[in-house]
């Protein structure tokens, strides 16, 4: 079973009467702790496939399987239920709640969907999780009192928080210095394979693929793999 | 709970600037309202509160007590209209009267012992039963107007007796004596030796058994010329200054509601486009829409019910701080039911925002720059 | 402050919200005010217009002009105090008049008087009477005969005066007799003899207070003197109206100031990141505070012209039982407080604007 598989997936939008093809034919697996890094120039359709996969999106045609579940046809509904519990998500800009600690930006998934006794659980997993990702001393802190760095953390800190099959990175290093983008990558390198999930990271530095077992590149809606070693 | 408290203990000053806007109106409503209450019943609780159900005054008198006179033989033409149970003479008048060490402006209601026109509303002693006895309406007792106590009308021949106290029965925003006709009689010549007659104000009259007021009222104003016949209601309601009151309150209240409504539907409306990154990041991680706009029904309660308490509690303190000479209260009930429909009215003012939250699209958390103010 | 006015221009919805929170803030208050000054110059015309220092009631009458009478003997009195230049009496009373080819009665308010008041002609015929303009939206017109009181006394309207009324009843301006006739008629358990009235209005030169006081020396205290201006506030219910609906628009007043405050506390949020540039490009805390003070002023300013507008509007349409009546001073103290309170709100911003740090404001998203 693989943590993600698009088979023939195209997405085409409608525009007055012509047909924009933001996917084309997509088809692309990955392993259950494979992490894939995904390039190409903008508008090549990579925040397109990575939104079909994470279920914000459903495909005009193809099958989009994750884990052993398949969302295809699944409902606004469905959808959201699914990425609650199977996706993790880091977004390029919009990544935590400003009005919410460190600690909270994690739980807040659980809370608006368990019970009491999974917000129990949630609670003890959202302090380990802050305390692997060297925030321990930062669960209350709100987001304007973190740093850009420390901020990124806490959205890896949210993404892992479900457990999910697949996390899916959206340029992850774009607001942080050469240093700091360096430590993002290595932890999320370290947490993706320790934990054995799948990860998929949409990037256009170069010097991140270097983390990935695998690089892919889209142009213009269309894949092509190029292999590269990890660090 | 979870978002909506977190939201509110982290950018108190907003919530509490919209909780207090809120509050001052329901204060404002509260006060016009209970301020209102008591000047009605200041105005015509003694109308209110008398024994008749039917109040017959003279046709120029544009239903105002005051100006209402009628002939002696009034009283038996209305006793022989069909459904007229009883019938009898009213006396009202304002007098200069000596109580409690000082001249008072008090009404005088005067009726035949056993006769419609009586106080309703005795709370303590008992009704008069022979002449210069009254009864007093309360909240005055600081005024002298005490059980037991002797009170002199001006220029009166005799002193009266309190003997008895009856709850809400003040007119014209004065302290009232319910006394005998005979007595309101004899106070009237006292005070006017040239007077040629003293004639009633107006008639009180109670119906048989079956026979409503306003069919007893119609056949009176078929019947008697020169009258015009009220239910007693109508008579309290339609009195001049009540409604007058009532309406001009009516429309400052609507006003407020209105405030209230405007003011909470736009703030929450403005508080969802500016957290339109926040809420479509909470979307796109997979919290349900529903629980998003729970969130915000769940703001708009616990602000608008801060703001009903603060504003209630504003208005109790108000009304009995200022020395309150009208017995205006805050009725527990009035309270409720203002704050049920502020709630219910900011709650539906809310929906701009709560459809704002359900058109969100969680999949632009993926475009940067598209959540931008 | 020319980039607060372009975005005022260019972004005019952002500032929708708070505009219409304020206009209806606005009506609310232009209403309340015009509640109370129809209520209170309704009231009291008939007094406000007496050309004298005082008014002179019976001692026991309570400053109750219905209640109080006074006789030619202590008239006679009061005009021989010292400092009494001219003496006139008045009597007031509130009859029903029946208006030809109407159905309703008209409140009417006839007042026998010797002194002409300003504004209402020297004392009609007997039978005769200027009417107060109020009565026209009861049907009267000039030189109807109205029919007042049970008994159905005759007066026929001469013409018209302005702002005379007692107790928001239409004045009927009449000679002494022809009061006394309409009085006794309505009301014979209490008639007034030839030369009684209920008060007598007084004038004089110096202070009113001092003048009252040696009126009521000189009658041997029979009578109880008020200055003109405390006659007035004595009428009825005047007041306890004025502090009661003072009361309620100040706190009218608050809430502006609370609203304007809410509304610009949460624009300058959405425009932190803006400030932000500005105040690293070398604007000054004070420049961007200023700019939230003029916008706070328009706002206030165009709520003002279409509150002021709308409720132009809302009082054509309402029943004239209710004495409203809009009166010049008052919508200038309104928009004057409107400002201020506004003024006020704005200024809560202060601290969020000046705790704006350009360097953290400059940086990426959250």
């Amino acid at each position: 079973m693989s943590a993600l598989q698009l088979d023939h997936v195209s997405k085409v939008y409608r525009s007055g009467d012509d047909d924009i093809v933001a996917l084309d034919d997509a088809n692309l697996t990955v392993a259950t702790d494979e992490m894939i890094g995904l390039i190409g120039p903008s508008g090549s359709g990579k925040t397109t496939l990575i939104s079909i996969a994470g279920g914000l999106l459903t495909p005009t045609e193809g099958t989009v399987l994750v884990g052993d579940e398949n969302i295809t046809d699944y409902d606004a509904k469905e959808l959201t239920r699914f990425r609650g519990e199977q996706i993790g998500f880091v977004f390029q800009t919009v990544n935590v709640v400003p009005f919410l600690t460190a600690r909270e930006n994690l739980l807040v998934v659980g809370e608006l969907s368990g019970g009491r006794a999974g917000r129990k659980q949630a609670a003890t997993r959202a302090d380990q999780l802050l305390d692997e990702l060297g925030l321990g001393h930062r669960h209350d802190n709100l987001p304007r009192q973190l740093s850009g760095g420390e901020r990124q953390r806490v959205a890896i800190g949210r993404a892992l928080m479900n457990e999910p099959q697949l996390v899916l990175f959206d340029e992850p290093t774009s607001a942080l210095d050469t240093h700091l983008g360096e430590q993002v990558m290595e932890l999320i390198r370290s947490e993706v394979k320790g934990r054995g999930t799948a990860a998929v990271i949409v990037t256009h530095d170069a010097r991140v693929t270097a983390y990935c077992d695998r690089v892919v590149t889209i142009t213009d809606g269309r894949l092509a793999e190029t292999a590269t070693a990890s660090a | 709970m979870f978002l909506a408290l977190r939201e509110i203990t982290r950018s108190r000053t907003r919530f509490l600037l919209l909780g207090g806007a809120v509050g001052l109106l329901v204060f404002l409503i509260v006060f016009v309202q209970a301020l209102t209450g008591a000047l009605i019943r200041q105005f015509i609780g003694a109308i209110d509160h008398q024994s008749g159900t039917v109040l017959v005054y003279s046709a120029d008198a544009r239903k105002n007590l005051e100006g209402s006179r009628v002939p002696l033989d009034t009283v038996s033409a209305v006793a022989a209209v069909p459904g007229v149970a009883d019938a009898g003479p009213l006396g009202e008048g304002t007098f200069s009267v000596q109580a409690g060490g000082a001249l008072r402006d008090t009404v005088l209601f005067a009726s035949v012992v056993g006769k419609p026109g009586a106080p309703t509303t005795v709370i303590r002693g008992r009704l008069p039963h022979a002449d210069f006895e009254a009864v007093a309406s309360d909240g005055n007792s600081d005024k002298g107007f005490r059980l037991g106590a002797t009170v002199r009308v001006e220029h009166s021949s005799r002193p009266m007796r309190i003997v008895g106290i009856a709850r809400d029965a003040n007119y014209s925003v004065s302290p009232t004596l319910f006394t005998t006709f005979d007595t309101y009689q004899q106070v009237r010549k006292d005070a006017n030796p040239a007077a040629v007659a003293v004639m009633p104000s107006a008639v009180a009259a109670t119906t048989d058994p079956g026979v409503t007021p306003a069919e007893v009222r119609d056949r009176i104003n078929r019947a008697v010329t020169g009258v015009e016949a009220l239910t007693r209601d109508q008579a309290v309601a339609e009195s001049p200054g009540v409604a007058s009151v009532g309406e001009s309150i009516g429309a400052i209240v609507l006003l407020c509601f209105f405030v209230v409504v405007v003011v909470a539907g736009l703030f929450f409306l403005i508080l969802t486009v500016q957290k339109a990154q926040s809420l479509t990041l909470l979307r796109a991680i997979g919290v349900r829409a529903g629980a998003l706009v729970r969130a915000l029904l769940v703001q708009v309660v616990v602000v608008v019910l801060g703001g009903v308490v603060i504003g209630g509690l504003l208005g109790w303190l108000a009304l009995n701080a200022a020395g309150n000479s009208l017995g205006a209260r805050v009725e527990i009930g009035s309270l409720l039911q203002t704050g049920a429909l502020v709630l219910g009215l900011s709650l539906v003012a809310a929906l701009g925002a709560a459809r704002r939250v359900l058109r969100i699209d969680p999949v632009r958390a993926t475009v940067p720059g598209s959540l931008d103010p | 402050m020319k980039n607060a006015l372009r975005e005022l221009r260019r972004r005019p919805g952002r500032f929708v919200p708070v505009t219409a929170a304020l206009i209806l803030l606005t009506v609310l208050l232009l209403f309340l005010g015009g509640l109370l000054d129809g209520l209170y110059i309704g009231a009291t015309g008939a007094l406000r217009a007496q050309r004298a220092a005082v008014v002179v009631y019976s001692a026991d009458a309570n400053d109750s002009i219905i209640r109080s009478r006074v006789n030619e003997t202590t008239r006679a009195k009061i005009e021989r105090t010292p400092g009494v230049t001219a003496v006139g009496g008045l009597g007031i009373s509130l009859l029903g008049a029946k208006v030809p080819g109407e159905t309703t009665l008209a409140d009417a308010a006839v007042i026998g008087y010797q002194r002409p008041p300003t504004g209402v002609p020297a004392v009609p015929p007997p039978g005769d009477a200027w009417a107060d303009r109020r009565l026209e939206s009861f049907g009267v017109r000039v030189g109807q005969t109205l029919r007042l009181g049970p008994r159905e006394v005759p007066i026929r309207v001469r013409g018209w005066v302005e702002d005379t009324n007692y107790l928001l009843q239409g004045a009927l301006w009449v000679a002494p007799e022809t009061w006394r006739g309409a009085q006794n008629a309505s009301r014979p358990d209490a008639p007034f003899a030839p030369g009684e009235f209920q008060v007598v209005v007084a004038d004089g030169p110096g202070d009113p207070a001092a003048l009252a006081r040696r009126i009521d020396r000189a009658t041997g205290n029979e009578t109880a003197t008020l200055t003109k201006d405390q006659a007035v506030l004595a009428s009825p219910g005047t007041r306890q109206q004025k502090s009661t609906f003072n009361g309620i628009i100040a706190v009218t007043f608050v809430v502006v100031g609370l609203v304007v405050a809410l509304f610009f506390a949460l624009l300058t949020l959405e425009r932190s990141p803006i400030y932000g540039v500005l105040k690293a490009i070398g604007t000054t805390t004070r420049r961007l505070f200023a700019g939230v003070l003029v916008q706070a002023l328009i706002v206030a300013t165009a709520a003002f012209l279409v509150g002021g507008l709308v409720t132009l509007g809302l009082t054509s349409v309402l029943p004239a039982r209710i004495p409203i009546l809009l009166v010049g001073s008052r919508a200038i103290t309104t928009f004057g407080g409107i400002l201020l309170t506004a003024a006020i709100g704005g200024a809560i911003s202060l601290r969020r604007i000046a705790r704006i740090d350009p360097v953290a404001a400059i940086g990426t998203g959250t």
